[in-house]
């Protein structure tokens, strides 16, 4: 078997990460080559890689070579537009590491495309006349645009990348479930697969400043407001006296307006001496600060992603997380992780953070737990063995997914109508005949 | 009665299933019937296989003639009320072709999706069908095997069998088929070298468009000093009354292709002139009609037993006569007749 | 080279194309070249059937062929590579006959999607051939109109012709067609009345209806035309055919706007008999002309008798007139060699 695996590759690229872990392990069952957007800083392969120089001209005859594509999407529109591009013109299984890709699609068609039409016609489709008043609304800049309001969960626009796809991967049940809900096809879930660094921290606490004798809090990732970060600085200003001796760390990049916001904030409370933020910082620092952590805080609301790497990062380590149980935190496992309800950060993390401050036991035994599991699940050479079937499965349908196909272009030559009787006729021919699980025309056709 | 035929071809590439198609056609006009004869193209190239099989379902028949014949695949799932199967034989690589080295479809999972793709289809078209009949045990049990599905063996009689007729029994035996490897006239041939009698061979066919080779094969072999010229060939194409008049006059016929799914016309045209028939253990559909000693010889696919039947029919000539007629009257007991085809269709 | 006819077949229906369709691929045999022909089933009722043979159609292979023709729609959608067009005519529901009593789709939104359907479908795929010939300027005229697509008209020749010869020029006129209001045998019947020379009519075909037969006889009873009119109501065979003509004073051939010319009067030029027709005739001004192969007269019944009265009384002038039309045909190079030299191209 030979797969293209297509994926960024920059070692700014979590997703770039993973498919590395996966590609290593895949590689002892088929033929992989990565491909990959252009980009700075690409990782080292072991196995042969192909730079998307111009994505335009890569057309399904490239890559007829190959049994199976494989395309991993993130929202980030620099590392996943070429990706995009061809897999609407060359079908083939789609991991989904992001719940929401309304950003992407926003800025793809907005900004990159320089065509607004395009977009009220994608949430049209998707979301029928409410997601055209929602695109018209964002254009007309009455209101907040929709993608930096928490109503974009509700538009997430992954529909629009996995409508042609022959399978989805993804990496919680609940994102499979919303997958499922609109996609025919084969879809499954798999746990993300991820790695921490093997090689020994060197840099102690003091190297980091962090106060001799204080709890040290962690927070890392790209500081989006929905990382909550704002409320956990108002929950150690508000607590200050429960919560004497912690000293915490926002670790990653933030945008400026944000980064004011969370410094106002750190004023307001008097924290300076207790709150750090670091800005972006480089692997290693970041690592160091993970490890000497004592408790991670790795909060999300609304949550965006499909899965945390970030979170599993820090399980990982071995450290205490606490979550918002909810998307895929909820999923793990009670006593690996602290949850505190979505909404209420208020009143559940003053309490949490009390806890587990003032119990050593409890922390280790968190943390010992969030490790095994995590090195169990999260691994590289469990996701390739459940990937084999899934892939197994989705090339079984793969010739009937292509008549589909090829049906289509067809009624889009004669100009057929989604209304027009031959849509259903034709879908009700095709499932008498080869009565297949999932062929999905109407999901297919492009009229 | 108004009745549609249909079958599936590949253009200029003359099967067995034009063949009884059309003679059906004939059949039936002669007997009165208003019959339309439709023959479809058909690709068998496996990647372009569901596309034809949903081309051939989106032809509707539904009010046209109070009956539909159908039978090469995928002229099965053409739609009509009153639809009844001939079912000639499977799309094979799909079935008893699977994992031979004559599978075309790719040993990948999408291989596998085209063959069950295959496989539901013929499901939904033997499902919807007033009556399956199919032409030969071998394929009732092919059908029963794969599909769980029981067909009714109609065997497709001559068109005219009427014009087969008797004269001498010579001192040759007949081989009339295709000139093609796996009619295995070069068995007949080492057959001849083992004789011991005055018996000739007479092969005579078309050659297929790429056996040139084998052609030359079986002539150098012909050819063979052992055989002092005992052994001809006619590389052509017999037409109809050259073939009744090589029949009329031929010691035996032999008929031994391996592993064919029904008995072939060749026997039943030596039977209807009175001649008997050699064939052999691994020929398939032959036994159904050819029973050892009684109307032929049933022997082992070796030269050896093969030059001896050859021998015995040479040596008794009233042996061969008297298996010739058994083997008239065979047809009548396995009801081989265009009555019986007609009133089996059309009940 | 390996040849496929491909048609649509309606099943127990056999008219003109289909007679063509025969035609063209036992010439095709004569010529040298293997020729099969295709009928894919059509089918138009309900309406999304014909949305349904379309695509049927473009989802059908012909393998081991080197060559496609194809004639009608929605057969000339097959896929080849090496597919050429001899267009009968388009689905002129779609098209002419939209907006008449003859649109059969229905006056529906759905009706009107099927419509557009076929114009783009047409537009799309039938630009996509090696090259088309139409049957007639009509279909021509029509293709370019309807869709600005370019073509080329190859006339139709008659299947066999050696059967038709001249035995001299008689005391009769006649009217072979399938007996039909369209065709106006009633019209010819009629102008019997007003033929002065002692000239015969023999019409011979089976009628469409019965109503069409019913109403030639009741004018022949009406007016006494019985010993004058000869109703050979039945298929002739070829054999008669040529028999009719070859003793015939000319050729009558009037119907109602057609878009060809009509086999008939290429039969009749073929046995040297000159041919009347109407000045609403249609196509069968291509080969009629005027005083020079025949008479062209308004479809009036006295016109028509002026007309066979005019023949009959120089039979020397009709003789050449029908002469003229047999070179006519030959320079309209209405011939099988002509077609399928083109067509193999």
């Amino acid at each position: 078997m030979k797969i293209a695996w297509f994926t960024p590759f920059s070692e700014q690229s979590a997703i770039g990460r993973c498919s590395a872990l996966v590609v290593e392990q895949l590689k002892r069952f088929a033929e992989v080559d990565i491909w990959h957007p252009k980009s700075e800083n690409l990782r080292a392969s072991t196995v042969r890689t192909v730079r998307i120089d111009r994505p335009e001209e890569i057309v399904p005859a490239n890559l007829a070579g190959y049994d199976l594509l494989v395309y991993n999407f993130g929202n980030y529109l620099p590392f996943h537009k070429d990706i995009f591009e061809i897999s609407q013109r060359s079908p083939g299984i789609a991991i989904l590491h992001d719940f929401v890709y309304h950003h992407f699609f926003a800025q793809y068609w907005l900004t990159y495309r320089n065509n607004p039409e395009a977009y009220k016609l994608t949430m049209e489709r998707r979301y029928g006349q409410a997601g055209r008043r929602e695109a018209e609304s964002s254009l007309a800049r009455k209101n907040p645009v929709l993608w930096e309001t928490d109503r974009v969960v509700d538009y997430p626009l992954f529909e629009d990348i996995i409508g042609r796809m022959y399978g989805v991967v993804v990496h919680s049940n609940f994102f499979a479930e919303k997958v499922r809900a609109c996609y025919p096809g084969p879809v499954t879930r798999l746990p993300l697969p991820y790695d921490i660094p093997q090689t020994p921290v060197t840099l102690t606490r003091a190297d980091l400043s962090v106060p001799e004798g204080s709890i040290l809090l962690v927070t890392i990732g790209h500081l989006n407001p929905n990382k909550l970060v704002h409320q956990i600085i108002e929950v150690l200003g508000r607590n200050r006296d429960r919560l004497k001796e912690i000293f915490y760390v926002a670790v990653g990049p933030c945008d400026p307006a944000y980064q004011e916001r969370l410094q106002a904030l750190v004023t307001q409370f008097d924290l300076r001496a207790k709150v750090r933020l670091t800005g972006y910082a480089t692997d290693e620092l970041l690592t160091a600060y993970v490890s000497h952590a004592d408790v991670c805080i790795n909060l999300r609301h609304p949550s965006f992603e499909g899965a945390s790497a970030s979170v599993i990062e820090e399980m990982l380590h071995g450290k205490p997380v606490i979550v918002t149980n909810g998307a895929f935190c909820s999923e793990l496992p009670d006593d690996c992780v602290l949850k505190i309800r979505p909404g209420q950060e208020a009143e559940e993390l003053p309490n949490a953070l009390h806890r587990l401050i003032g119990d050593g036991a409890a922390r280790s035994r968190l943390g010992a737990n969030a490790r095994n599991y995590a090195r169990e699940q999260f691994h590289a050479e469990r996701y390739v063995r459940e990937l084999l079937p899934f892939i197994r499965e989705v090339r079984e349908g793969i010739p009937l997914l292509q008549l589909t196909d090829r049906i289509a272009v067809e009624l889009n030559h004669m100009g057929a109508t989604a209304g027009m009787d031959i849509v259903q006729s034709i879908s009700r021919h095709m499932d008498e005949l080869f009565s297949p699980p999932r062929t999905g025309l109407t999901d297919r056709t492009p009229i | 009665m108004k009745v549609v035929v249909a079958t599936s071809i590949s253009p200029f590439i003359d099967g067995g299933a034009t063949q009884i198609a059309s003679w059906l056609t004939q059949a039936l006009r002669e007997a009165g019937h208003e019959v339309d004869f439709f023959q479809l193209p058909f690709s068998p190239l496996y990647s372009e296989v569901l596309d034809q099989t949903l081309a051939f379902r989106l032809i509707d028949l539904s009010d046209r003639g109070e009956r539909l014949i159908a039978i090469r695949t995928p002229s099965h799932l053409l739609r009509h009320p009153f639809k009844i199967l001939w079912f000639i034989h499977h799309h094979r690589t799909a079935y008893d072709l699977w994992g031979t080295r004559y599978q075309d479809f790719p040993n990948t999972p999408e291989g596998i999706c085209y063959r069950d793709a295959i496989r539901r289809a013929d499901a939904a078209a033997f499902g919807e069908a007033r009556r399956i009949f199919c032409n030969s045990g071998v394929m009732a049990a092919r059908i029963k095997k794969f599909n769980g599905v029981d067909a009714e063996v109609l065997y497709p009689p001559l068109l005219r069998p009427e014009v087969f007729r008797q004269d001498n029994c010579g001192d040759y035996i007949l081989y009339v088929s295709r000139l093609t490897h796996h009619k295995r006239q070069w068995l007949a041939i080492q057959g001849m070298l083992h004789t011991k009698t005055q018996v000739r061979l007479i092969i005579a066919g078309q050659p297929d468009p790429d056996s040139r080779v084998y052609l030359r094969e079986l002539e150098t072999l012909a050819q063979s000093k052992e055989l002092g010229g005992r052994v001809s060939i006619i590389p052509r194409w017999i037409p109809e009354q050259e073939k009744i008049d090589l029949l009329a006059n031929c010691l035996a016929s032999i008929y031994i292709p391996l592993d064919e799914d029904s008995y072939g016309y060749p026997s039943l045209e030596a039977h209807h002139a009175g001649k008997a028939v050699i064939t052999a253990t691994d020929s398939g559909g032959t036994l159904e009609l050819i029973r050892d000693r009684e109307n032929g010889f049933v022997v082992p696919p070796d030269p050896e037993a093969i030059g001896r039947a050859m021998d015995e029919l040479y040596r008794d000539r009233n042996l061969a006569r008297t298996m010739g007629e058994r083997g008239r009257r065979r047809i009548g007991e396995l009801g081989i007749s265009n009555e019986k085809m007609l009133q089996k269709l059309l009940s | 080279m390996k040849v496929a006819v491909v048609n649509n077949g309606v099943p127990f229906v056999k008219g003109g194309a289909e007679y063509l369709a025969d035609s063209l691929t036992r010439k095709l045999e004569e010529f040298g070249h293997q020729a099969i022909l295709v009928r894919i089933p059509f089918a138009w009722e309900p309406p999304n059937k014909i949305v349904e043979s379309m695509l049927a159609c473009r989802l059908l292979r012909i393998p081991n062929v080197d060559r496609v023709i194809a004639l009608k729609f929605p057969a000339y959608y097959i896929p080849h590579p090496e597919k050429v067009l001899w267009l009968l005519h388009q689905f002129r529901q779609a098209y002419d006959l939209w907006g008449t009593p003859f649109q059969g789709l229905p006056n529906s939104p759905e009706g009107l999607a099927i419509r557009e359907a076929i114009i783009k479908t047409d537009n799309t795929y039938l630009t996509q051939v090696r090259k088309i010939y139409t049957n007639s300027e009509v279909t021509s005229k029509r293709l370019m109109t309807f869709n600005g697509i370019d073509s080329t008209v190859l006339y139709p020749p008659l299947l066999e012709t050696t059967h038709f010869t001249c035995d001299g020029y008689g005391d009769y006129v006649y009217f072979p067609s399938r007996i039909t209001q369209s065709k106006r045998q009633h019209l010819a019947v009629e102008s019997m009345r007003y033929v002065r020379s002692n000239t015969r009519l023999i019409v011979s075909g089976k009628e469409e209806a019965p109503e069409d037969l019913v109403r030639i006889e009741k004018l022949i009873k009406d007016h006494r035309l019985a010993a004058r009119v000869t109703i050979i109501n039945r298929f002739i065979s070829e054999k008669e055919k040529s028999d009719l003509f070859s003793k015939a004073l000319g050729c009558v051939y009037i119907p109602y706007d057609e878009d060809s010319y009509g086999y008939v009067t290429l039969e009749s030029y073929h046995a040297r008999k000159p041919v009347i027709t109407c000045d609403d005739s249609g196509g069968t001004s291509l080969v009629v002309k005027d005083g020079m192969t025949g008479f062209i007269v308004p479809p009036q019944a006295e016109a028509l008798a002026d007309a066979i009265d005019r023949l009959a009384a120089d039979r020397r002038k009709a003789q050449i007139m029908g002469e003229a039309g047999y070179d006519l045909v030959g320079q309209l190079r209405i011939s099988w060699d002509h077609v399928i030299a083109n067509l193999t191209a």
